[in-house]
């Protein structure tokens, strides 16, 4: 019932036609879309044929430079970003931030928590902390009171005390934290392109080197926020922070402020 | 089964129907095929025609995406070139602007995870894939604003990140490009 | 007697218990996201619920079904006992294991990455590993299938495949071929990440990977509903198949062609050149050709169920159908629901349109009206169907078994259609919320809540599936006469050697594989520096 030709043989019209046509549509939509679709792409300048091949087969092709570059007029920050960076910090090197930490307690306590309107260190991440120093010592970030503190920090240094603060406990926000979070904390305004804070600053998710920001002043972080907004302040990678407190009402950046300090 | 017939006239007439369906079939996909290609020709709807790599990690440390050169620049051509990143959860420039009847290419890229780019009302619409650069061409005719939401899931903010576009008269861009060399309508 | 009973029993009752869980899920999102409630306070729960919402009903819930029902098909078409029965079982102790150590990180929320995985974004290793297992579990299945081919072939030399076992090897091997896609990306990319043996991983090609596996998946999802279409519709309302070797050849088409076409799937991405987004939209046009077949096959084998029955007339023979029979209801409201999401497919085939639709809401509509509509109401097709065979006990609640597949596809067509609409009104996928108050987009609001009406119907049909089986597997012992399948119209004279075995067709769809995949993963394996940092998912401090 089953008929007995052999089946890979040019003599089996199912193999013939089979192999044939796909062939052919295979043929004939390489033409198509590797030869003739990219030469008539509006926009694109290709150096003949095969350029034009080789570009829609995904070889890649990054394009000249074309117009210059426009530069900032002011400093940007110079931290390249991994996520996994500065994890599993050993004891020697908290050791070694303690003690570069003497000097901070000023400002930002003995234990890292502060007593005035300077940010609370204890149990930031350490990327955060990182970066804020790297950020300051470049001047990306402007401080007249961290910049001359900072100077003299090496690379080592500031990793040393980003692993010791992030050792520390944080502080402990009164339970319930502040009631209810706002709306603009708990889900941002979406058509204003503000994501819910929680989503990096780590309630819901963290983003490396966006801080944790319960029990910080709550002069502090509208200070931040204000400054964000106007550009001020502007260390923030790809502007995402500006993008943000630039689309923040002023009773909305209060509301924030004083929501994560924890007072009610 | 009694009245089941198996004769040949009856199964040859259903064999013909058979294969005049199969041939209409295979007739309106070919069409299809070839109304697709065509309207990628006569209007342009081409998909980039080149892969180009970029290091989402210095982004922001050097190169055509670092922060001072997002944005639209006019171009001697007179053509415009909007230059764009996608990240953890905005775009920047947040809201892009750009002039009527100029051709205008985008360049964008993401620097950290994948994020969808979508103009409203328009076939602009792009994956931000990390490690590459999405380009499109595109043309507007009329004054406007429009919403430019990401649509591709970027993590837990994903629902908070909506960018705009302005569309503005080519004159009044012409205007403001005197000015400055890359314009955007963030406030 | 056959010895698989407990077998198929133990894969549907997990593939049907899964799809309960699951079901309620979606309609939660459905409505947390509408206009009826407020913001969700904090958005990764509606991610979590996408992400085991989406691995269930795409990973979990139609792998079991196709391998139960290719074990019962194993047995019945070939008329002896499966070989490698122990095997079954190891495969599907993998497929539980497998979704139990994917579940659980999901549900932990230390996994909401979607189940379209998304690097760079990496959740716990269990995940994926766990979905690995499913993946092994199920391909333990394509070796049973193929084995017990061809221990019959050899048994019964000169003798054609029965078709239900040659359609049901080619939906196999189909699924063992496209899963290799995911397979290379979960195994080589992915979980080295998420076990921390390397820190960047190269997004552009994991996508590329994925799409292998995107497009053809949905293939073998729909394998056991055209299956059904051509083995189980025609003999249940008293028909015959029209023809038994259009049907070898749509199965053949699907093996050849439903896979290479994933990079539809990437026409927007920027990391693939524009010449392959070409050639595999061409091929996507393609494997509308055999469904398009099919359709004429079913309609001509429903036909003739009606003019055997005394209908005449052009279309007069449709009033003369067994309607109150639950496999015609189910046939008629799956084919309405076809035409719609393949039309819907259609339309994303080509770049020019698809560029209007692409992660809009329009895609979720689409594919929640084929697979979710189309194929999954054939799926309570099969089971209504082969119920008794299974359980040994009568299934008589027809009644119930009609008010469910009405309210399946009523339910389908309010949930998807206004869900397409907001999709063209630029309703961007996969948020938690949606801002309905600002004017630019009120408009999609109504649309929405709609939906959230069909979700409801769903909901309802799904509970109303399960008492229907339930009541199966409590209602009075009975002995139903041999499973049969339909039978052809003229049986097959002299087949085709060529329709009879796999060995051609495998060949072209490998080859095929090569020419649409080989270059792009090739070259994004050699060019040096696209591999970007991972950014975990589900960390809390």
């Amino acid at each position: 019932m089953v008929t007995r030709e052999t089946i890979a043989s040019f003599r089996n019209p199912w193999f013939t036609a089979s192999v044939g046509i796909t062939a052919a549509i295979a043929i004939v939509s390489a033409i198509v879309g590797f030869v003739w679709l990219p030469l008539q792409h509006p926009g694109e300048r290709f150096k003949g044929v095969w350029d034009a091949i080789c570009s829609a087969a995904g070889l890649v092709r990054n394009a000249a430079s074309g117009t210059q570059i426009v530069r900032a007029h002011y400093l940007t920050t110079s931290v390249e970003i991994d996520p996994q960076m500065l994890r599993g910090a050993s004891a020697e090197s908290i050791g070694r931030g303690a003690t570069l930490a003497l000097r901070c307690t000023m400002c930002h306590g003995a234990r890292g928590l502060s007593q005035a309107d300077t940010p609370n260190l204890a149990g930031e991440y350490p990327v955060t902390i990182y970066k804020e120093l790297v950020d300051f010592k470049t001047g990306a970030r402007v401080s007249a009171v961290m910049a001359p503190l900072v100077a003299d920090l090496s690379d080592a240094d500031m990793r040393d005390l980003a692993a010791y603060y992030a050792y520390l406990p944080r502080v402990s926000v009164p339970e319930p934290a502040a009631g209810e979070p706002p709306r603009i904390v708990a889900s941002g305004a979406p058509l204003r392109g503000i994501a819910p804070c929680g989503a990096c600053h780590g309630e819901v998710d963290s983003k490396a080197s966006a801080a944790w920001l319960e029990g910080q002043p709550a002069v502090y972080l509208r200070t931040q926020l204000e400054a964000f907004s106007t550009g001020a302040r502007h260390n923030d990678i790809g502007a995402q922070m500006r993008n943000i407190a630039r689309q923040m009402t002023a009773t909305e950046i209060s509301a924030a402020s004083e929501f994560y300090a924890g007072r009610p | 089964m009694s009245h089941l017939s198996t004769s040949d006239e009856g199964a040859d007439r259903g064999e013909r129907t058979e294969r005049r369906w199969a041939t209409a079939a295979v007739m309106i996909l070919a069409l299809m095929v070839v109304v697709a290609t065509f309207a990628a020709l006569y209007h342009g709807a081409m998909p980039q025609s080149r892969v180009e790599t970029a290091d989402p990690r210095t982004l922001h440390l050097g190169g055509e995406f670092i922060e001072s050169n997002l944005g639209s620049a006019l171009e001697p051509d007179g053509s415009v070139t909007v230059r764009a990143i996608g990240q953890q959860y905005s775009f920047t420039p947040s809201c892009i602007l750009v002039p009527t009847d100029t051709p205008v290419t985008f360049r964008a890229t993401s620097a950290d995870v994948v994020h969808g780019f979508l103009i409203d009302g328009t076939n602009i619409n792009l994956m931000l894939v990390p490690g590459y650069v999405s380009s499109l061409g595109a043309r507007f005719d009329a004054p406007g604003e429009r919403l430019m939401p990401c649509h591709e899931f970027c993590s837990v903010g994903h629902e908070g990140m909506w960018g705009r576009i302005q569309i503005i008269d080519k004159a009044a861009f012409a205007r403001m490009a005197a000015d400055q060399r890359r314009l955007s309508c963030v406030e | 007697m056959w010895n698989s009973r407990r077998l198929v029993l133990a894969h549907l009752w997990f593939a049907f218990a899964s799809f309960g869980t699951a079901l309620p899920l979606g309609e939660w999102q459905m409505f947390i996201r509408s206009p009826l409630h407020p913001w969700i306070s904090d958005p990764e729960w509606y991610y979590r619920s996408v992400t085991a919402h989406g691995t269930t009903m795409a990973y979990v819930f139609p792998t079991l079904v196709a391998m139960g029902f290719g074990y019962f098909v194993t047995e019945h078409a070939l008329r002896r006992p499966m070989v490698g029965l122990r095997w079954a079982w190891l495969g599907f102790a993998l497929v539980v294991v497998g979704t139990i150590a994917a579940i659980v990180p999901v549900a932990l929320g230390r996994a909401s990455v979607l189940y379209t995985f998304y690097p760079p974004l990496i959740g716990h290793p269990s995940y994926y590993i766990g979905v690995v297992l499913v993946v092994v579990g199920s391909w333990v299945w394509v070796a049973l299938m193929s084995i017990n081919m061809y221990r019959w072939k050899r048994d019964n030399p000169g003798a054609p495949v029965p078709f239900p076992m040659f359609a049901t090897v080619a939906g196999s091997y189909l699924w063992a071929w496209t899963a290799v896609g995911a397979a290379l990306e979960l195994l080589f990319q992915i979980i080295p990440v998420a076990l921390g043996w390397r820190s960047t991983i190269d997004a552009g090609l994991a996508r590329v990977f994925f799409s292998w596996t995107l497009h053809a998946i949905v293939y073998f999802w729909l394998m056991p509903a055209y299956i059904a279409y051509y083995t189980i519709v025609p003999r249940a309302i008293g028909g015959r198949l029209f023809s038994d070797t259009m049907g070898r050849i749509a199965f053949i088409l699907f093996l050849i062609v439903a896979m290479p076409i994933g990079i539809h799937h990437a026409f927007e991405d920027p990391q693939v050149g524009s010449g392959f987004k070409y050639l595999h939209s061409v091929f996507t046009a393609l494997v509308t050709l055999p469904t398009s077949l099919t359709v004429f096959t079913i309609c001509a084998s429903v036909e003739i169920a009606g003019r055997l029955r005394g209908g005449k007339g052009v279309l007069g023979w449709l009033k003369a159908l067994p309607w109150r029979n639950p496999v015609m209801l189910g046939v008629a409201l799956s084919f309405v629901m076809l035409g719609f999401g393949g039309a819907g497919g259609l339309i994303n085939m080509s770049y020019p349109l698809n560029a209007t639709v692409h992660n809009t809401q329009w895609i979720t509509g689409h594919f929640h009206l084929i697979f979710g509509g189309a194929i999954v109401i054939m799926y309570f097709v099969i089971a209504y169907d082969i119920w008794p065979h299974l359980t040994g006990r009568t299934l008589d609640s027809f009644g119930l078994m009609r008010a469910q597949l009405w309210t399946w596809f009523i339910g389908m067509i309010v949930l998807t259609f206004p869900w397409h609409w907001v999709g063209i009104l630029g309703m961007p996928r996969r948020m938690a919320f949606y801002d309905y108050a600002d004017p630019a987009i009120a408009a999609q609001a109504a649309s929405v809540t709609m939906s959230v009406g069909g979700g409801a119907i769903l909901v309802l049909s799904g509970v109303l599936f399960l008492v229907v089986l339930v009541r199966g597997q409590t209602a009075p012992q009975t002995e139903p006469a041999a499973y049969r399948f339909s039978v052809a119209v003229r049986p097959p004279r002299a087949l085709p050697a060529a329709l009879n075995g796999f060995g051609l067709w495998l060949g072209l769809m490998v080859a095929l594989t090569i020419v649409n995949y080989g270059f792009p993963i090739a070259h994004s394996l050699a060019t040096p520096g696209t591999a970007v940092p991972v950014v975990e998912v589900g960390e809390r401090w």
